[in-house]
């Protein structure tokens, strides 16, 4: 491990081979993502080891610009800039994917920008002179497109305001905002040479500055922009100049090709002084090629500076407070400050540290004129000695504070001034407890020392304000963007039912899903609430009257053993809410799996209704045993004279439907099915026997000769072997569907259909056979949902309803002498033998497999022989397994 | 009568709205006031979480699988007035398509039976109900939207089976393989359960049943296998479950299935159609079952949510 630890900065990776020239931190300031023509890298900065993520990519186009999502909500996606194209990748689980692909300009992309806020939007700049929006939902057109005369070289979203972003091309400026278009907010002629860099102010909505090649760094404000309201001379063209995130700060870096021998290139500037850099970041034995302030987290809250250089080392500084103190920030806690800029104001000859001492009693004419009014964030309105009252304001984000603090007389001896919100501050409710209290605290702390309080409290107040606002802003955020729809209570919720929070479904077969609430809620509500409320607004009205701090359906319901502590306590309590039960209700129901299974319908009438009445006899039904036994005495053939009556007595017929009725309004599905293909079968069986045994009629016997002639097709199936056939239902594996490339069925002796046979000298008719095509049709349904593909088509054998057309790709192979077409196992025009079986030689008829590539093929089990040995074909020694996978795999695509 | 397999802790952070298992039987998903959709399997009683939806902005309301032979689909409702359908590719879901032309929150949706394609039903507390139509020609979403469809809010869908046999039970005319007819029931805070008919390309309102005192809060139309007849279940505010029969979808007897405790949410038929569910505001969910007379009773009750059902 090559850690060198340093007081201003640890290297956190140095990797020679990586080459990479641009870098991006995500926003949890976790992961520094590395890009460059040959390797994209991850690295986990929260790691102490040099655990390196590294994908190699292959282009000849460098990467331009790389950029993690800065908002939560989509903080797993890094956008990418390869010359035209722009690429989404997809952090997750360890792998990095691309999810989005684009050709987003016609030339190469200098820029790319995420929206601060709306974590879906995203701007590209190009030397093609466009700027474009994208909303990465719908890539396949750019939200809006900007066209320009001069290349665009940088897009940058204000902090701000979510609507405007600026552009730069070439020497100028251009402010948009994306309501309107057409035409740009501003223009800004700002440098004489190309703008390598814009940032926005990360705290106020109209400061920009820009880097240029004109040796220059110049702030504007948008509002007025005809002159630069400060210029920074660097003395070397600057690549990249932004703001810092305390104080007034800003870094720069020069231009990488142009750095000129032995100068160092990281600087830090007080906007406030102009002359001279604060501070020179020493470490890299190169130039930087890319920095970036690593988002500030609740563990560690110092400001870190990540930088990477051309010697291929990603350094992670920290900046010391005294830094933070040259740009005019100052921490919150003052003691600690003062300890700490005594230490390290020691060291440091080129800080000049003013160290304010704060007399024991000052009048407060005193304490108003060396009041620090340089707050960030802060501004104070009026300071009144005489009438003894002070009124500041603060905005952070989009929150607003006027707070008035009147100081009584005795002040600051042991009595603290009071502090009030005024009406057009804009603040929750909540909030403005928390502030107050939080500042009634400390001034008390201070008065009762008799010190003075105002500076103190005014600091603590905008930290205050920043943790209040960040706390909203960590929960959603993409409240911004989505502010009226993430909380209840944004719409007419007296119009939206009241959630259920217990319920019951069935699924699947037998399957019945509950949830409820645990046993120790109980509902809030007056006593003698009749009940359950219907509406959603209901929540509001009780919500208030607790002043609860969240409006959730859950807090209608409030547990007996109640503990109001904070976050990490609500998550245990909660965790017991959340159960779902899953039952087995085959209890419930007469259907049952395990007969399913085992309920044959192959082979003649007699063994079916024994084998039957034996797996009924298994699960303990002897009622279905007595009807399997009724069926088979009343359908099959009398084995000696004493039984003869039954099969051919008049109402033998009629005791299996009104059986089939029996069981159907018993709701026993399977068994009305069941005997409603029994039925089916044996009353086609006595048809065949009657229509064969009647040769007045040869017309009839034409037709249906061509139900005995074996149609052979091509089965095959996507995945796997493509010589391994299946049964033509819808394909599952483990109950999930593979796209189905289904294949005609062939059809057997047994598939021959009722209505083909029903012909007309026949006086039996087949009695409610639409009922019964339906109970077979939902028996079906319920074997597909069981899996029991086997057994579905069995039953779908005797389906009398044509199944639907089949759609989709089926082969049809061409004769191999005369290339017509066919569809038998003889070809129609030249009478020879379709096709031969490559294995044993003879004509193959049945079950066949060909290889879609060379042709050659043969009977099924043949060539499941053949392959379980051998990969390539018998005949000719083409690749069949393969290619043919690689023809499905595109039909499939 | 009937056994847990499966108890399966979600980790939602706050109030379960609706959990549905898929086709098979295999997989629960699960949705909550936490604006998150979990996947988890259940095969063979142990319950392992697959993924964990994350894209609606407020509470999920209702989820709903889709016949496996369209894909894995599951489609989410929210409080956010979006419907998102959800795609699974190598056990990981993926938005599919994104549905946001409603100007409420979304309270129910489901898939059409799948005889009738990919279709999916929404409705919404705007009053409307959103019919999504897939065309795989053109592999997109088409969307026809009832207007008006409930006064107040639309707070409940549900499809009719595709195919039924000819209940009133005319056997000659035994081919008479009817044209698929797509109908819908649905059931809002106008205390009306409306019956709906697509004919051409619109669809009309067939039937307008008015007996329940308050807001309908869901609507279940039967798979009538079991049944011989068209039937609706539909709970209401007004504490009464009434089941519905018809044979011809025009005129229809109502029942009073039985006048409970506190309000009902839920009522859900078994796959034969002849035990119904019903669940609602006092935590309690109780099983229906249908006799041969066709009467009603109850069969047992899961008590207080806690997953012992007893049995009477």
């Amino acid at each position: 491990m090559t850690r060198v630890i340093n007081n201003d900065y640890y290297i956190a990776l140095e990797c020679k081979d990586l080459q990479a020239n641009a870098m991006s931190l995500d926003c949890t300031g976790t992961y520094a993502l590395l890009a460059g023509r040959r390797w994209i890298a991850l690295r986990n900065l929260d790691e102490e080891y040099e655990n390196v993520f590294k994908i190699p990519r292959t282009s000849k186009y460098e990467v331009s610009a790389v950029e993690w999502n800065p908002t939560a909500h989509n903080k797993q996606l890094c956008a990418i800039a390869i010359n035209e194209k722009l690429e989404i990748l997809h952090w997750r689980e360890e792998s990095l994917s691309v999810s989005h692909s684009l050709r987003a300009h016609t030339r190469s992309i200098s820029g790319l920008n995420w929206h601060k806020f709306d974590p879906n939007i995203l701007a590209t700049s190009s030397v093609d002179t466009f700027v474009n929006v994208w909303d990465i939902r719908e890539l396949r057109k750019a939200t809006l497109s900007l066209s320009n005369v001069a290349e665009c070289s940088q897009v940058r979203w204000n902090k701000v305001s979510p609507n405007l972003f600026a552009t730069a091309h070439d020497g100028d400026i251009k402010i948009w905002d994306q309501r309107k278009y057409t035409y740009p907010l501003q223009y800004i002629t700002a440098h004489t040479s190309k703008i390598y860099g814009l940032d926005w102010s990360p705290h106020i909505e109209n400061q920009i500055t820009s880097a240029s090649q004109d040796n220059s760094v110049k702030f504007f404000d948008t509002s007025n922009p005809r002159k630069a309201d400060f210029v920074i001379s660097t003395g070397s063209p600057v690549w990249r100049a932004r703001y810092t995130p305390f104080g007034n700060g800003i870094i720069t870096v020069v231009v990488p090709q142009l750095r000129r021998g032995g100068e160092n290139s990281l600087l830090l500037w007080n906007i406030g002084n102009t002359a001279a850099p604060m501070h020179t970041f020493v470490g890299h034995r190169d130039v930087v090629l890319e920095f970036h302030w690593r988002p500030q987290r609740q563990d560690n809250t110092n400001f870190q500076l990540v930088t990477w250089s051309k010697d291929q080392t990603l350094l992670v500084w920290r900046i010391e407070p005294f830094l933070q103190k040259l740009c005019g920030y100052e921490p919150d806690d003052l003691s600690l400050y003062n300890e700490n800029c005594s230490v390290v104001g020691g060291d440091d000859t080129t800080s000049t540290i003013s160290s304010r001492k704060i007399s024991k009693i000052q009048p407060l004419q005193q304490e108003f004129s060396l009041l620090n009014v340089h707050i960030p964030n802060l501004e104070v309105k009026s300071m009144d000695s005489t009438s003894r009252i002070a009124l500041v304001t603060v905005r952070i984000n989009k929150f607003t504070v006027n707070m008035q603090a009147t100081f009584p007389n005795a002040y600051p001896h042991g009595v603290p001034p009071a502090f009030q919100i005024m009406p057009d501050s804009n603040l929750t409710d909540m909030m403005g407890i928390q502030l107050l209290q939080t500042l009634g605290h400390l001034a008390q702390q201070r008065v009762s020392k008799n010190r003075t309080c105002l500076e103190p409290c005014l600091r603590q107040m905008v930290t205050t304000m920043e943790q209040l606002a960040a706390d909203l802003e960590s929960d959603r955020s993409f409240e911004r963007v989505y502010a009226e729809a993430s909380t209840i209570g944004g719409y007419k919720d007296a119009y939206i039912p009241f959630p259920r929070t217990s319920g019951a479904k069935f699924c699947s077969v037998n399957t019945l899903v509950c949830f409820a609430r645990p046993l120790l809620t109980k509902r809030v509500g007056a006593k003698g609430d009749s009940g359950t409320p219907r509406a959603l607004s209901a929540l509001e009205a009780i919500i208030a009257k607790r002043s609860s701090d969240q409006m959730t359906v859950s807090a209608y319901y409030f547990q007996k053993q109640k503990q109001r502590s904070r976050s990490k306590h609500n998550l245990s309590k909660i965790a017991n809410k959340a159960m779902v039960h899953v039952y087995d209700g085959t209890g419930l129901f007469l259907i049952n799996r395990q007969l399913a299974e085992e309920y044959i319908l192959d082979g003649d009438v007699a063994t079916i209704c024994k084998h039957n009445a034996a797996a009924a006899a298994v699960i303990g039904r002897r009622d279905l045993v007595q009807a399997w036994t009724i069926v088979e005495l009343t359908l099959t053939q009398p084995q000696n004279d004493d039984v003869a009556a039954w099969a051919s007595h008049p109402c033998g017929d009629n005791l299996i439907t009104s059986l089939i009725r029996h069981y159907a309004s018993e709701s026993d599905l399977q068994m009305a099915a069941m005997l409603c293909c029994i039925f089916g079968k044996h009353q086609e069986n006595s048809l065949r026997q009657a229509s064969l045994k009647s040769i007045l009629c040869p017309m009839q016997l034409g037709p249906r000769k061509r139900w005995f002639k074996h149609n052979h097709r091509l089965l095959f199936k996507t995945g796997g072997s493509p010589y391994h056939t299946i049964p033509p239902a819808d394909i599952i594996a483990e109950g999930w569907v593979l796209p189905i490339l289904k294949s005609t069925r062939s059809t057997s002796l047994d598939n021959i259909r009722v209505e083909e046979i029903v012909v007309p000298p026949s006086p039996i008719k087949i009695p409610y056979v639409a009922l019964y095509e339906y109970y077979k049709m939902a028996y079906a349904e319920t074997l597909h949902r069981w899996g029991l593909l086997y057994n579905r088509t069995e039953v779908m054998k005797f389906m009398t309803i044509q199944p639907e057309p089949y759609k989709g790709v089926e082969c049809i192979p061409d004769c191999q002498t005369c290339q017509t077409p066919i569809k038998n196992s003889v070809c129609t025009s030249c009478k020879r033998i379709a096709f031969r079986c490559v294995i044993c030689n003879t004509a193959a008829k049945a079950s066949v497999n060909c290889c879609l590539i060379c042709g050659h093929g043969g009977h099924t089990d043949h060539l499941e022989q053949w392959f379980e040995r051998h990969s390539f074909c018998p005949l000719c020694g083409c690749q069949c397994l393969m290619e043919t996978s690689h023809i499905l795999a595109h039909i499939e695509a | 009568m009937v056994s847990i397999i499966n108890s399966v802790d979600t980790g939602h952070e706050d109030m379960i709205h609706d959990a549905e298992v898929d086709y098979y039987g295999l997989r629960l998903a699960t949705c909550s006031s936490d604006n998150s959709v979990k996947v988890y399997d259940i095969k063979n009683g142990v319950s392992a979480l697959l993924d964990d939806l994350k894209g609606h902005f407020g509470p999920v309301w209702q989820i709903a699988w889709s016949h496996p032979k369209f894909g894995n689909l599951l489609a989410s409702c929210s409080y956010d007035r979006r419907v998102i359908i959800w795609k699974e590719t190598n056990r990981k879901w993926a938005k599919y398509y994104e549905y946001s032309n409603h100007d409420s929150s979304v309270n129910s949706v489901q898939f059409a039976p799948a005889e009738l394609g990919l279709i999916l039903a929404c409705g919404s507390s705007d009053g409307s109900i959103s019919i999504l139509t897939y065309t795989p020609e053109t592999n997109s979403w088409e969307a026809r939207k009832i207007q008006n469809a409930h006064a107040i809010g639309c707070n409940s869908v549900s499809w009719a089976p595709a195919t039924t046999p000819l209940f009133n039970g005319n056997e000659n005319d035994q081919q008479a393989q009817q044209p698929l007819v797509k109908r819908i029931v649905s059931g809002g805070c106008d205390n009306l359960v409306k019956i709906w008919r697509e004919d051409g390309d619109q669809w009309i309102e067939e039937t307008k049943l008015e007996v329940h005192s308050d807001w309908v809060r869901d609507v279940a139309w039967a798979p009538s296998v079991g049944l011989h007849r068209h039937t609706i279940a539909s709970c209401s505010q007004d504490r009464r479950v009434i089941i519905w029969t018809s044979d011809d979808c025009v005129n229809w007897d109502s029942t009073v299935l039985h006048l409970f405790d506190d309000v009902v949410w839920n009522v859900s038929f078994s796959l034969n159609g002849n035990i119904l569910a019903v669940s609602g505001g006092d935590n309690k969910i109780s099983l229906w079952s249908q006799n041969t007379e066709g009467s009603w009773q109850c069969i047992s009750d899961v008590a207080k949510g806690q997953g012992h059902i007893n049995n009477n």
